[in-house]
C-alpha cells in the first residue's frame, strides 16, 4: 500500500493501526474527518487518534472495515464478535457511526 | 356524447348512419312485443358498402319472443369474433329465410352481439355499417350505437370481446328483460357499437360479404342466444339508459369497449336494424356461446376501467357514488382539474391506439430497465457494526451485567431485538430499569408475570422517567398492581410524558384513573386494546389532562362508545393525534361534532376500520383540519373518490397516508397525488385494487420525498410502472410489494435505484425488515 492510500488509527494506548483509506472510510466519522474541506488536523497528517477506544476494540474495528469491503463486493461471510467485546464495540461503533 | 335514451329500431333497408342517426332513432323500450320490422329506416347511415347487407337481407326480424340472452349465449360458442359475427349475420340471414319472428329476433340479437364484439375490438375502424345494415333488417327501428363499428371488426380482427363484454357487464347486474330479442339486443348492441363507430366506417360491405360467406348453423343456438344475450343487452342498456342518463354512456362503455375504443364516448347511436339481427341470427349456436363467453371475460376484465372515477364498485352501494360524482365534477378545485387532466391524457393516449389496444395498453408507463443487469447491488446492505454487535449482545443477554451508560436508543434497539426473539426476561428487564432511566421501552411484556413485575419495580426510581412503554402488559398489570407499584402515589411519575400500556386488558377505569393522577405531565397516552375501558375513563382523562394531552390512541377499545365520549374528547384542547382504529361506533355524526371543535389542531387521524364512515366525514375532516399530517383510512369501504377530492383540495401537507383496502379508483388517486402529494413521505396503497399506471405516473412525478411505499396486492401495476416509480423517487427507501405476482425480474434487476429495499418478493426473507410502528 502506498502512503497516500493509508490512514493511521491510533488507539488509547498508543497503538497505531495503518489501514487503507477505503477501509477507514467505512466509518462515517472518519470519512467526514478526512474528506471535509475544513481544518481537521487529521486530514493533513493522515492520522486519527481515539483516546476512548482501547486497542482490542480498535483492532476489531479495523477487521470490521475490511469485512465490510468484502461483503459489499459480494463475499458474504459472517463476522464473529466475541461476547466480551460486544458492549464496548457497540459503543465505539456508535461513536464512529459505523 | 350521445346519450342513448330511447331508441327506435331502425327499419332495414338503407345502411344506417351510425353517427348521425342515433338521436333520431327512438329506441323502443324493450318490451316483449316490441320488435316491429319496419322498412329500412331513413336513419340508417349511408354506409358505403353493405354488400348486400341491407338490401340483401330480408328483415325477418319481427317481434320475437324475448328470451334470455344469457341462455342464448350459453348455447352459442362463438369461436372468434369474425366467425361469430359472420355466423350471426348468417344466422340473421337464415333467419330471414326462415322468416319467423323468432328467428329475426335472434338474428338481431346475434347481430347485436356481433356488434358488441366489433365495438370492442380495436379495429373499431370497422364500420358500423355492417351492423347497422343488418340491423336494419331487424324489426323495428333500433338505434345501434356502436354496433356498426362492431360488425366489421368482427371480421377483421380479434375479439368479439367487446360485445360480450357489454352483455356480461350488465348481466351481472340487471336481468335482461325479455324483449325483442333480436331487435332489442341489436339495439343495445348498437349503442355500444357506436363507440367503435367513431373509428370510421369500416367497409361494411366487405364485412358483410365475408360474413355472409360463413354461415354457421344457427338454428339451435339461436333461440337461446337471443334469449340470453338480448335480454342482457336490452335490459342493461335500457336499464342504464333509464336510470342514469348521464351515465348511460359510461355504463355502456364499461361493458363494451375492451380497449381504448371504448374510452371514446359513445358518439353516435347507430340504428340497429332488425335486419342485422336477422343476419346475425344465423350463427351457429356454438359460435355464439363462445362469443358470449369471450365477451364476458373481456368485459369482466375491462369493465372497471370504464367505471367512472368515483367507481362503480360492484360490492358497494352505487348510489352514493352517483350522487357524489357530480359534486366533484362541479368543483373548480385543484382536484377536479387534476382529474380532468388525467382523463384527457388517457383519452389522448387512447385515441391513436384504437386499433391496436385490446388490452389496456394505453396507460402503461414507458420505462426501460437498465441494460447492465448483471451488476446487482447486494440485496442486503452491509450490516453495520452497531447492528452486528447488538445482535451479538442480544444473543448473550444473559451475561449482561450492566447497561449503564448505554444510550437510550441502543437500549430500545436491544430490547426490541430481545422481544422479537422471545428472549426477553426479567434479568434484562431489571437491567433496563436500573439506575434512574429516562426511557424504558419494552414492546412485549407478555412473558412478564405479576410477581416478576413487582420484583422488578420494587427498587425502581421513577423520578426521571419520561417515556414508558409496556406493550402487551395485560398479564402483569391488573389494577391493584399498578396502584402498588407505578401509580403508588399521586405524582409518582412526575415527568412522564409518554405512556403506552398497549394491551393492558386488565386495566379498568379505576386503574387508569390512578395512573393518570400519578402522571400529571402526560402528553401521549396509548391505550390500544385496553378492552375494559369505557367512556368514563375518557372523562377522567379530560378532567385531569384536558389541557395538556396531545396524543390519544384508543385503537380497539371496544367497550368505548365514542358518542358518549364526545363531551370529554371535546375538552382535550391540545389534542393533535387521535386514533380510533377498529371502533365500530365511530360514525359520521361523531366525526362531524368532534372535528368541528377540535379539528384545527388535529395533525394525525387514524380511522382505520371505522367502517361506518362515509364521504361526509371526510368532507368535514378536510374542511376543518388544515394541518393534517397523517391520516389512515384503511378499510373504509364506503368512501368514494369524492373523499379524495375533499382531501386533495384542503389538506395539502399530508405526510403519511394509508389507504389500504379502500375502493378508490386509479384516476382519483392519481389526481390526489398530483394536487396534494408533495409532502408525502409514506404512502400505503395496499390492496387498493384499482391502482394502475395513472397512479404510478403521479407517484413518480410528484412524490419527491417519498420514503416508504406500499403497493402490495396492486396487481394492476406492471414492471414498467414499478420501475418508473423506483427510478424516479430518489428518496424512496422501502418498497413493499407483497402479493404482486405480476412483478418479474425485469423490474427487480432492472431498476436503477441503489437505495431502495424491495420487500415482499417471493422467497425473500421479511422478518428482518419488519418494523413495528413505534410507540
Amino acid at each position: 500500500m502506498r502512503k497516500e492510500d493509508t490512514v493511521k488509527l491510533i488507539s488509547a494506548e498508543g497503538f497505531e493501526f495503518v489501514v487503507h483509506k477505503d477501509a477507514a472510510m467505512v466509518s462515517q466519522t472518519i470519512r467526514n474527518m478526512l474528506t471535509s474541506p475544513g481544518s481537521f488536523a487529521e486530514t493533513q497528517h493522515g492520522e486519527v487518534t481515539f483516546p476512548e477506544i482501547s486497542t482490542t476494540i480498535l483492532e476489531k474495528i479495523c477487521k470490521y472495515f475490511y469485512w465490510n469491503l468484502e461483503f459489499a463486493s459480494g463475499k458474504e461471510t459472517e463476522f464473529h464478535i466475541e461476547p466480551e467485546l460486544t458492549l464496548e464495540l457497540m459503543m465505539a461503533a456508535n461513536y464512529l457511526h459505523t | 356524447m350521445a346519450v342513448l335514451r330511447s331508441r327506435e329500431i331502425v327499419p332495414t333497408g338503407t345502411p344506417p348512419k351510425p353517427q348521425k342517426t342515433r338521436n333520431d332513432n327512438k329506441l323502443e323500450p324493450p318490451t316483449p312485443a316490441q320488435t316491429k320490422e319496419s322498412s329500412p329506416s331513413s336513419h340508417q347511415d349511408p354506409i358505403p358498402i353493405s354488400t348486400g347487407s341491407a338490401p340483401g337481407r330480408v328483415p325477418v326480424l319481427g317481434v320475437a319472443p324475448r328470451r334470455s340472452r344469457r341462455l342464448a349465449s350459453k348455447l352459442v360458442e362463438p369461436p372468434a369474433e369474425g366467425p361469430s359475427r359472420d355466423s350471426v349475420q348468417d344466422g340473421g340471414r337464415q333467419r330471414r329465410k326462415g322468416g319467423s319472428r323468432e328467428d329475426a329476433a335472434y338474428s338481431a340479437e346475434e347481430k347485436a352481439k356481433e356488434e358488441i364484439e366489433e365495438v370492442k375490438t380495436d379495429s373499431g375502424s370497422e364500420e358500423p355499417r355492417f351492423w347497422s345494415s343488418d340491423l336494419e333488417e331487424a324489426k323495428g327501428k333500433r338505434k345501434l350505437g356502436v354496433v356498426d363499428g362492431y360488425l366489421p371488426s368482427l371480421e377483421c380482427s380479434e375479439d368479439g370481446e367487446g360485445g360480450i363484454g357489454v352483455l356480461s357487464l350488465r348481466s351481472g347486474k340487471r336481468v335482461s328483460k325479455r324483449g325483442n330479442d333480436g331487435i332489442e339486443g341489436g339495439r343495445q348492441v348498437g349503442e355500444f357499437g357506436k363507440i367503435g363507430e367513431d373509428k370510421g366506417k369500416a367497409i361494411l360491405d366487405s364485412e358483410e360479404a365475408s360474413g355472409e360467406f360463413r354461415i354457421p348453423k344457427i338454428s339451435k343456438g339461436k333461440r337461446k342466444i337471443s334469449d340470453s344475450g338480448e335480454e342482457e343487452v336490452i335490459a342493461d342498456e335500457n336499464g342504464d339508459n333509464r336510470k342514469r342518463k348521464g351515465k348511460g354512456l359510461l355504463v355502456e362503455d364499461d361493458g363494451l369497449v375492451s380497449n381504448s375504443n371504448l374510452d371514446v364516448e359513445i358518439r353516435l347511436e347507430t340504428e340497429v336494424e332488425n335486419n342485422s339481427g336477422d343476419n346475425v341470427v344465423s350463427n351457429e349456436g356454438q359460435v355464439r356461446n363462445e362469443f358470449m363467453e369471450r365477451f364476458r371475460d373481456i368485459a369482466r376484465r375491462n369493465a372497471y376501467r370504464f367505471a367512472h372515477f368515483d367507481g362503480e364498485e360492484e360490492d358497494n352501494e352505487p348510489h352514493s357514488e352517483v350522487d357524489d360524482e357530480p359534486d366533484i365534477e362541479d368543483w373548480p378545485g385543484p382536484f377536479s382539474t387534476a382529474l380532468k387532466i388525467i382523463r384527457d391524457r388517457e383519452k389522448k393516449n387512447q385515441q391513436p391506439g384504437n386499433s391496436s389496444s385490446r388490452e389496456k395498453k394505453p396507460a402503461d408507463v414507458v420505462w426501460f430497465p437498465k441494460s447492465n443487469q448483471d451488476c446487482k447491488w447486494s440485496k442486503n446492505v452491509v450490516p453495520s457494526l452497531q447492528e452486528l454487535s447488538l445482535r451479538c449482545l442480544a444473543n448473550n443477554a444473559d451475561k449482561l451485567v450492566s447497561l449503564d451508560y448505554f444510550p437510550d436508543c441502543l437500549k430500545h434497539r436491544l430490547s426490541q431485538l430481545l422481544c422479537d426473539s422471545r428472549r426477553m426476561n426479567a434479568h434484562v428487564f431489571k437491567l433496563l430499569l436500573q439506575g434512574s432511566p429516562t426511557e424504558v421501552c419494552v414492546k412485549d411484556c407478555s412473558w412478564l408475570t405479576e410477581e416478576e413485575f413487582t420484583k422488578c419495580f420494587q427498587n425502581f426510581d421513577p423520578s426521571n422517567l419520561m417515556v414508558l412503554q409496556l406493550g402487551f402488559c395485560g398479564r402483569c398489570l391488573p389494577d391493584f398492581l399498578l396502584c402498588s407499584t407505578l401509580a403508588c402515589a399521586e405524582n409518582s411519575l412526575p415527568v412522564l410524558t409518554t405512556l403506552s400500556v398497549r394491551g393492558a386488558c386488565r386495566l379498568s377505569d379505576i386503574g387508569l384513573k390512578s395512573l393518570v393522577s400519578s402522571a400529571p405531565a402526560l402528553r401521549s397516552l396509548n391505550l390500544t386494546e385496553c378492552s375494559l375501558l369505557t367512556s368514563s375513563s375518557i372523562d377522567t382523562l379530560a378532567n385531569s389532562l384536558g389541557l395538556i394531552l396531545r396524543e390519544l390512541y384508543l385503537d380497539q377499545c371496544l367497550s368505548i362508545d365514542v358518542m358518549l365520549t364526545l363531551p370529554a374528547l371535546k375538552k382535550l384542547e391540545q389534542l393533535e393525534v387521535l386514533s380510533l382504529a377498529g371502533i365500530a361506533t365511530v360514525c359520521d355524526k361523531f366525526i362531524r361534532e368532534f372535528i368541528s371543535i377540535r379539528g384545527h389542531n388535529m395533525k394525525e387521524l387514524i380511522l382505520a376500520d371505522c367502517v361506518n364512515l362515509t364521504d361526509s366525514s371526510l368532507k368535514i375532516i378536510a374542511e376543518k383540519c388544515p394541518g393534517l399530517r397523517a391520516v389512515d383510512l384503511s378499510n373504509l369501504r364506503k368512501l368514494t373518490d369524492s373523499s379524495l377530492g375533499y382531501l386533495a383540495n384542503c389538506c395539502r401537507a399530508i405526510q403519511r397516508l394509508i389507504l389500504s383496502r379502500d375502493l378508490f379508483s386509479d384516476k382519483s388517486i392519481a389526481a390526489f397525488l398530483e394536487t396534494s402529494g408533495e409532502c408525502l413521505e409514506e404512502l400505503s396503497l395496499n390492496s387498493v385494487r384499482k391502482v394502475g399506471c395513472h397512479t404510478a405516473l403521479s407517484i413518480a412525478r410528484r412524490l419527491r420525498v417519498l420514503r416508504s411505499l406500499n403497493l402490495s396486492f396492486c396487481r394492476g401495476l406492471t414492471d414498467n410502472a414499478l420501475g418508473f416509480i423506483v427510478d424516479s423517487c430518489l428518496s424512496l427507501r422501502v418498497l413493499k410489494i407483497f402479493g404482486c405476482t405480476q412483478v418479474t425480474s425485469v423490474f427487480v434487476n432492472g431498476h436503477s435505484n441503489p437505495d431502495v429495499k424491495i420487500i415482499g418478493l417471493p422467497m425473500c426473507p421479511v422478518l428482518e425488515d419488519f418494523k413495528e410502528p413505534s410507540v
